[in-house]
């Protein structure tokens, strides 16, 4: 089995639409980085609602070992419960997770609490970054230029397309302690990234679980075009619902219903027309240009929000509805050639692929 | 008309990779006292040397923003031009003025580099400016004549020019019935 873009929507329909509680991903041969960060969230969304998964983790020892370097592991057991427990798990001490990390531990077999899997020898060959938590605005800089370091220094790219990259990188980082708890009523939107180099192109994938972009876009549409995930218990609106009787409530519900603005609206409003919740015209059209720049370097890009998931390649794309999940959640696929990669003194493929078979690997299980 | 003030401002002093657009607000605040310290008809030079990385976020907070300010006349007849060095670190800055329906002249390439708008700017006003810069300073009259355009469609180019500060009025001849002005170029 391959996590990829495609088939995490399996696990999360399992998990998200039919409460599947325990998780198999025992065959599981390889991993795309989009699908990691999401397997990332989704695990901790669930222990956050009460109801942890119980995960079988992979049991080939090169996924194994390439979610170690990504610092899947370690994302994953940190901050769930609360920061002191993060504090924690910081310091060494063993975190209860429902099972997860202690069978992600076992699985990864050299995995160890405060290991340097920034370290080259520990890092997968294709591991451009590891998975990277972004909070803070002031941090975004420093972030960007420790992906920028490590993509230089792995290959020397052409200067344009890498200063483009880095634009991109900045304005999806930035995103996250812009928007992701906009509402304020997110306890841990967490903002993750990471990048992988499969060989034939350079993977930036960025997740959050925080309001989404529907909720975002609410903000600013006003009352008629907002969404609103149902009443929130205890609040004055679900009393009121309670109070009323049945078919007042649920002419109340189909009102509330008909206010919201849907998942695949708000997507196509903010990738395909640049909306920003802001007023001001200098925001927003920040997706809009990176969906077009990525696409005019027949790149492939994956935009998932709420119940709406936009999957464009050079074969063509669209909206689809998927099981819905909290917050944004993008992926962006560069063909190496945008970088000037793999095009040395030995023609197409370069060096790399020849010289070090190892240097371009992916992640994919070839012992089984 | 006398030669106006210009004060260079180097914006990589706020860091080589500028991105956030909390970075923006706090190089904003920097642009903007350098433009008040400036005589009423002086020019800000902010030159993008040594940068590496402009995201559209910043440029719009830092550079966006006090272009509107500008245009609201707030800031009087001062304007602000940008130098830099490559043509693709001022993409984003760019789109965002676009997006702003705003402009700004960008030498590009150096000190002999050469002028080109940035932002939006209807091809008309292009020809406009681009006729007025190699003059210098011009009327309205001189600059139909050239452009073989009546003087009322002229006039409305040149108005919009001097509103996105892209050019300079001078009132002369002010006691004829309709004050008369002649427009200078603002870059070299």
């Amino acid at each position: 089995m391959r996590l990829t873009s495609e088939t995490i929507e399996d696990v999360l329909d399992l998990v998200l639409v039919e409460a599947e509680r325990s998780l198999d991903l025992s065959d599981v041969r390889s991993i795309d980085v989009y699908a990691l960060l999401l397997l990332d969230l989704v695990v901790r969304h669930a222990r956050e609602s009460g109801a942890p998964l119980r995960v079988t983790w992979p049991e080939s020892p090169s996924v194994c070992r390439w979610m170690t370097a990504m610092r899947f592991f370690v994302d994953v057991k940190t901050g769930l419960a609360s920061r002191p427990v993060e504090r924690n798990a910081a310091q060494g001490t063993r975190v209860e997770s429902g099972g997860a990390a202690n069978a992600s531990e076992r699985a990864a077999g050299s995995f160890a609490l405060g290991a340097d899997v920034s370290a080259p020898s520990a890092l997968g060959a294709s591991t451009l970054a590891p998975i990277v938590s972004i909070e803070r605005e002031d941090e975004v800089s420093r972030l960007v230029g420790a992906f920028d370091e490590r993509l230089s220094a792995r290959y020397p790219i052409d200067k344009s397309p890498r200063r483009r990259f880095l634009r991109i990188l900045l304005e999806l980082f930035q995103n996250i302690p812009q928007h992701a708890n906009a509402t304020g009523d997110v306890l841990d939107p967490h903002g993750i990234a990471a990048m992988h180099d499969d060989g034939h192109s350079v993977t930036l994938a960025i997740a959050d679980k925080g309001i989404g972009l529907a909720r975002s876009l609410g903000l600013r549409l006003g009352l008629r075009l907002r969404l609103r995930p149902g009443p929130r218990p205890g609040s004055s609106e679900q009393a009121s619902l309670a109070q009323a009787d049945p078919e007042q409530a649920s002419l109340a519900q189909a009102s509330l219903e008909q206010s919201r603005l849907s998942d695949t609206d708000a997507l196509r409003a903010v990738v395909f027309d640049g909306r920003s919740r802001f007023r001001d015209p200098g925001r927003g059209h920040e997706l809009e240009r990176i969906f077009r720049l990525v696409r005019s370097w027949e790149g492939t890009v994956v935009v998932r929000s709420g119940s709406a998931l936009l999957f464009q390649s050079e074969a063509g794309g669209d909206v689809v509805d998927v099981a819905p999940f909290p917050g944004v959640q993008i992926a962006l696929s560069i063909p190496r050639a945008v970088f000037g990669i793999g095009e040395g003194p030995f023609g197409e493929g370069g060096v790399e692929s020849r010289g070090d078979p190892g240097f371009n690997e992916g992640n994919e299980e070839n012992d089984a | 008309m006398k030669a106006m003030k210009k004060t260079t401002l180097e914006i990589s002093q706020f860091g080589r990779r500028l991105g956030t657009r909390l970075e923006g607000e706090t190089a904003r605040r920097v642009l903007l006292a350098a433009l008040d310290n400036l005589p009423p008809d002086g020019q800000l030079v902010l030159s993008l040397r040594g940068l590496d990385v402009l995201s559209g976020s910043f440029a719009d907070e830092a550079i966006g923003k006090i272009c509107q300010l500008l245009t609201s006349g707030i800031h009087g007849d001062r304007t602000l031009v940008v130098a830099s060095p490559s043509a693709d670190l001022v993409e984003d800055l760019s789109d965002k003025l676009a997006q702003r329906k705003l402009a700004l002249l960008c030498r590009v390439g150096g000190t002999k580099g050469t002028w080109r708008v940035l932002g939006c700017l209807a091809r008309p006003l292009v020809d406009t400016l681009e006729l007025l810069n190699e003059r210098k300073s011009a009327t309205t009259k001189e600059l139909a004549e050239a452009l073989d355009i009546p003087p009322n469609a002229c006039h409305n180019r040149i108005r919009r020019l001097v509103r996105l500060r892209l050019v300079r009025e001078e009132k002369i001849n002010v006691a004829a019935p309709n004050t008369q002005y002649r427009f200078h170029a603002i870059v070299e």
